[in-house]
């Protein structure tokens, strides 16, 4: 593996290669540096126009921190919190019931009718209708209604020899990877009106721990599914195989021994649906308002509050920046043994 | 070999049933609530229109320029990230010096939450006080418009995207050289052919897959936008910089305009479906060739 496509480059073009990547390096860089040492700055630090070097340009403090602490610009430290908590639970969740399905589809064989679906998908949109329009249920009370039997129904549906195509394992694993193309803004909004609606009927879920947790997990499982998929597919066969022989259960085959062999693997998902939790926008804006808010909601928010306030707004970026910086270099580690070689295939 | 055995379904369910409930239920919701004239504010009753917001929608300007915006800012932005990508995967592959300090600092960016990178691109880009106006100002352009003017804002949210994903490309690409045959190159070498001709001959044909593939997730990823734009601009000035899901933001969430906002999105995911297809019927011409 060396030096592939430079090989015939005279020293000179390796010079150049070498600046140019060193030049995207610093462009990389550059704002990162930037925003720390505009954390550590003071007031006047910042109006005087760009400065660089602590200690010669401008001297450090460590105010910016203290008042994002004690509360000054927001609830940072329970925003911490919020973040953290959601964000380790759903990826946890995720990963567990998302490495359990990458499983199923990679060891076992699946079969279901592409009938059942639509008849899934009709009895649903009709039940919907039906309950909501004939019989004067709320929309969600016939959503609710609606969706296990449609459910039930479509499950005893696949039993029957429907006319139509017999979709299989590989066909699965593309729906569960394909909810991931769906703009988000489709699913956030009408997210936003179900919960609001559930919530008028007692229960809460808009701004609410239940609420966001799910709504991140149903997100993640598809990068989960998709890239466990790859790493069960490594696990060899016949460890598998050995232990059939000895009549050991399927979940004890993959608890006692699958899981344990692709824990590299289990751990990379994890970090990178965390890092996808932490970083996610969209369905936080819409919703959670006050209790639940995560972190790049309330740095979104820094921006209008403060317009020029940049050791505030610095030291905010920061703070949600750091974790991933951490994890970004634990994930490179993991990266160099090749780790994601299969997901892209 | 593939096992048959009861206890599959347990394995499967739980994340099959998540996703229905949490992303089928509300498609079936907003599908039904786009043929409704339905308002919060000021209260309007449901009102049963079929296609007619999707026809006051497809006759609003402010629409058709989210629209366009949006597919300048993912059409340009993936373009430079894919050949800047590409290029640096390249370089890194070929063991350029210092390869191993690099790898960590340049993935960094795509672990970092868009919202936090816009904020601190505001800075950068501010007019008088950031650092590359001091920069600029050297060769005498001084306090130029970066975010308020906007043909230079939609210039600044494409050079974010692009600072923030080419990493991703550059990890796939250079995930995907790795895995490349080193005996074609031997044999292109014996036959004396220039670094020049081994690209376009070997790697690049070689890479066409995974190039698509990799393509393809960040133009679909592209036309999602919001935050970067939400932060940077808020999708000004005016509506210059205005993407598709901060339009349905601010009808759907501002004006809680209910059935104009599902219409909208559903004719959202149609462009999306419409640009997906498109794109790999245009490709597969050329990766099917090679098989």
């Amino acid at each position: 593996m060396s030096g592939q496509g430079l090989t015939g480059l005279s020293p000179w073009s390796r010079r150049l290669v070498a600046a140019g990547v060193l030049v995207w390096c610093l462009i990389t860089v550059f704002p990162l540096y930037w925003v720390v040492v505009t954390a550590f700055k003071t007031p006047p630090g910042v109006v005087g126009g760009p400065t660089y070097l602590p200690f010669i340009d401008f001297t450090p403090t460590l105010q910016p921190f203290i008042d994002l602490y004690q509360g000054i610009r927001g609830e940072f430290f329970r925003t911490f919190l919020n973040s953290t908590i959601v964000g380790l639970s759903a990826a946890a969740i995720a990963t567990a019931i998302g490495a359990m399905a990458a499983y199923a589809l990679v060891r076992f064989e699946f079969k279901v009718r592409f009938g059942a679906g639509l008849v899934f998908f009709l009895l649903a949109l009709g039940g919907y209708l039906l309950f909501n329009t004939t019989f004067g249920f709320t929309r969600p009370q016939a959503l609710l209604l609606a969706f296990p039997i449609a459910l039930i129904v479509a499950v005893a549906a696949n039993r029957l020899p429907l006319p139509g195509p017999i979709l299989g394992n590989e066909d699965i694993l593309f729906w569960f990877v394909s909810q991931r193309m769906f703009p988000p803004i489709v699913t956030a909004f009408a997210l936003y009106l179900l919960y609001s609606e559930i919530g008028r009927l007692g229960f809460q879920l808009i701004d609410s721990f239940i609420g966001l947790t799910l709504c991140y997990v149903a997100f993640s499982l598809p990068i989960v599914v998709w890239l466990m998929r790859d790493f069960f597919e490594a696990v060899p066969i016949e460890v598998e195989e050995a232990a059939m022989v000895d009549n050991v259960p399927s979940w004890r085959i993959f608890f006692g021994i699958v899981v344990p062999m692709s824990m590299n693997g289990l751990l990379a998902t994890f970090m990178i649906t965390l890092a996808f939790v932490w970083n996610e926008f969209l369905f936080a804006l819409f919703l959670t308002n006050s209790r639940w808010q995560t972190l790049p909601i309330l740095v979104a928010g820094q921006n209008s509050q403060r317009g020029d306030e940049w050791w505030a707004i610095s030291a905010a970026a920061l703070v949600a920046i750091v974790p991933m910086m951490i994890m970004a270099g634990l994930l490179s580690r993991m990266m160099r043994s090749g780790l994601l070689l299969g997901a892209i295939k | 070999m593939m096992r048959n055995d009861p206890i599959k379904h347990v394995f499967i369910w739980p994340a099959v049933l998540v996703v229905l409930a949490i992303s089928i239920f509300p498609l079936i919701y907003s599908l039904t609530t786009s043929f409704l004239s339905y308002r919060l504010i000021p209260p309007i009753p449901p009102r049963v229109v079929w296609l007619g917001n999707y026809a006051t929608l497809l006759q609003e300007p402010r629409f058709w320029n989210a629209l366009f915006t949006t597919t300048l800012i993912a059409l340009i932005a993936v373009g430079l990230q894919y050949a800047i990508g590409f290029g640096v995967a390249l370089a890194l592959n070929a063991r350029v010096p210092g390869e191993r300090l690099f790898r960590v600092a340049l993935l960094l960016p795509m672990l970092l939450a868009p919202v936090a990178v816009a904020l601190v691109a505001r800075m950068i880009f501010n007019p008088t006080m950031g650092p590359l106006n001091q920069f600029l100002s050297k060769f005498g352009l001084v306090n130029l418009p970066f975010l308020t003017n906007g043909h230079w804002a939609l210039a600044c949210i494409i050079a974010v995207e692009v600072w923030q994903w080419t990493p991703f490309i550059i990890l796939m690409m250079l995930a995907g050289l790795q895995t490349l045959p080193e005996d074609v190159y031997e044999a292109a070498e014996l036959e004396n052919a220039s670094a020049w001709q081994q690209f376009w001959g070997i790697t690049f044909p070689m890479m066409l897959p995974i190039s698509a593939a990799v393509v393809f997730i960040r133009l679909i990823e592209s036309y999602k936008i919001m935050d970067t734009v939400f932060v940077m601009t808020g999708g000004g000035p005016g509506v210059d910089t205005e993407t598709l899901t901060l339009f349905a933001y601010q009808e759907g969430f501002k004006k809680f305009n209910l059935g104009y906002t599902s219409a909208l999105s559903f004719l959202f995911l149609i462009a999306i479906t419409i640009i997906g297809v498109t794109y790999v019927a245009l490709l597969r011409p050329h990766l099917e060739k090679r098989r």
